[in-house]
């Protein structure tokens, strides 16, 4: 993914025009899982490439100098999206994302994933980048991330041992790392059924269309009348992780949602990330983001601003 | 590795290169991958013809375009995703050329904008449309801004002015101005509707 998916720092500098920039590598395209883990296990510097569009970037920037390249882009069982038993949708990692978008079955029944698909880089990128790429690059400000752990989605990681699976949020160990062991592969993201009658919001806060985020909060809400029988929120760009809310969905779970509990839990929410200065924002406006989009999503959710004046 | 770029000069008719390319390099199918110094020799269809170049590990859609392909058409911005002025279609869908491995395209069909309009020389209905609403100044972003615009109504065929700019999202233009653009496109659109093409 370009810096616009996934948070390559925009002072890389870039390969030279005309010229290739990068010292060799040899370049794998294996049909099967199989023969994946088996070059893996023959170039321990190999580099996986799912869509790319970030890989590239950063191999001609010499960030990376892998000795091989494995391309994820020919395995069949890495694409696509297959309903589950139970309600639940098992997502290829290496399905491009315009693919998901794509799907009925990912915009009408997620639809928070399918608002922050919209709006990752651009046409270009999307319709080659990869929603297992986007999680594996583990930037903060992954657009798929936060939506995805809202839905508490769990990663399949597959070797040639064996198989096995984790919640997203335990897949996230800090920027650019991840729980995946080199003789791993990132297989498929798996989401439960969707929570029915969810209502969700999905901001991204940017400059312009292109931008990474500068900060990004993702709500999920079953209400019972005013009750709050489910929260599920996380935030992107505001932490060394994506973050789940867990703080504010407990304050929230029980509660009658009035325009108060809604200031509180904007407030929760900035008091449980740790943004960062860096040269995109500051620490303190991405907190104040947080705060203000938390509060005004559950706002919009609960409808509070048809009862009284919204904030 | 040792870059090779040279010896491989653009082909000398840009307009027959582009809808007729015969291929410089035959011979055998490859070679490995297990080399970093292996030429690959890749089968794609560019603009309609069936072309073999060889390609090796490193290179990026673009340089093969560029390079062996002679199709100058396609431009380097960015080199990062970022502006789309290489912005091609490979199996109809927009597709940065810069971040775009060029082992990948075996198999695929190619269109740069060399391949848009008619043999004749014609310009098809959206680069006539560019041309008529003074969506060019100094055309570096034409050929990626015109078929990012081309795919768009593919998929939008009547796109609203918000659909034609998220569709135009990842394509920048530094001295023509967007909103001249974003006339054209909705112009070419109009036509389609009407039933007229140009």
């Amino acid at each position: 993914m370009t810096r616009a998916a996934a948070g390559v720092p925009r002072c890389a500098p870039r390969g030279k025009r005309g010229a290739v920039a990068t010292s060799g590598f040899a370049y794998h395209r294996p049909t099967t899982l199989r023969e994946a883990w088996r070059l893996l296990a023959e170039h321990p510097g190999a580099a996986l490439l799912a869509g790319g569009t970030d890989l590239l970037v950063r191999i001609r920037a010499r960030e990376l100098q892998p000795s091989a390249v494995v391309s994820l882009r020919s395995i069949p069982e890495l694409a696509g999206a297959a309903a589950e038993r139970g309600g639940g949708l098992r997502l290829g990692a290496a399905t491009p994302v315009a693919d998901l978008l794509r799907r009925a079955t990912v915009v009408r029944r997620y639809p928070l994933l399918a608002q922050a698909l919209r709006v990752m880089a651009s046409p270009q990128i999307r319709n080659v980048a990869t929603l297992g790429g986007n999680l594996c690059n583990a930037s903060p400000c992954a657009d798929t991330a936060p939506p995805l752990l809202a839905y508490e989605a769990r990663v399949e990681l597959r070797s040639a041992r064996g198989r096995r699976e984790l919640p997203l949020e335990e897949f996230f160990r800090g920027p650019g790392t991840t729980a995946r062991r080199a003789s791993e592969i990132l297989t498929a993201v798996r989401l439960p059924a969707p929570p029915p009658g969810a209502r969700v919001l999905f901001h991204k806060q940017r400059r312009v269309h292109l931008d990474l985020a500068l900060a990004s909060v993702a709500v999920l809400l079953r209400l019972q009348g005013t009750t709050c029988r489910r929260a599920r929120l996380a935030a992107g760009s505001v932490g060394p992780t994506p973050l789940r809310l867990r703080a504010v969905e407990r304050f929230l779970e029980g509660r009658i949602l009035t325009e108060e509990v809604a200031v509180e839990a904007g407030r929760l929410a900035a008091t449980a990330v740790s943004p960062i200065t860096d040269l995109r924002s500051t620490a303190d406006w991405r907190r104040r983001i947080v705060e203000v989009r938390v509060r005004r999503a559950l706002v919009e959710l609960a409808g509070l601003e048809r009862a009284g004046g919204a904030p | 590795m040792k870059p090779r770029k040279t010896g491989r000069g653009p082909a000398t008719e840009p307009r027959a290169s582009a809808r007729g390319h015969t291929p410089r390099a035959s011979g055998k199918r490859p070679t490995t991958t297990t080399s970093t110094t292996t030429t690959t020799l890749v089968e794609l269809v560019v603009n309609g013809a069936k072309v073999e170049v060889p390609v090796e590990a490193t290179d990026r859609l673009l340089d093969v375009l560029r390079g062996p392909l002679g199709l100058t058409g396609t431009k380097e911005g960015c080199g990062a995703g970022e502006c789309g002025a290489c912005t091609v279609l490979v199996d109809g869908r927009a597709v940065n050329a810069c971040l775009y491995p060029a082992r990948e395209i075996e198999g695929r069909a190619v269109t740069t904008i060399e391949g848009l309009g008619e043999p004749s020389g014609a310009l098809s209905d959206v680069q006539q449309a560019f041309v008529e609403r003074g969506a060019i100044q100094c055309g570096f972003c034409s050929p990626g801004m015109i078929l990012a615009a081309t795919a768009l109504l593919a998929e939008h065929p009547e796109p609203t002015d918000e659909q034609i700019r998220d569709g135009l999202v990842g394509n920048l233009c530094r001295c023509t101005g967007y909103v001249q653009i974003v006339e054209a496109v909705r112009t070419a659109a109009a036509r389609r509707a009407g039933g007229g093409t140009r």
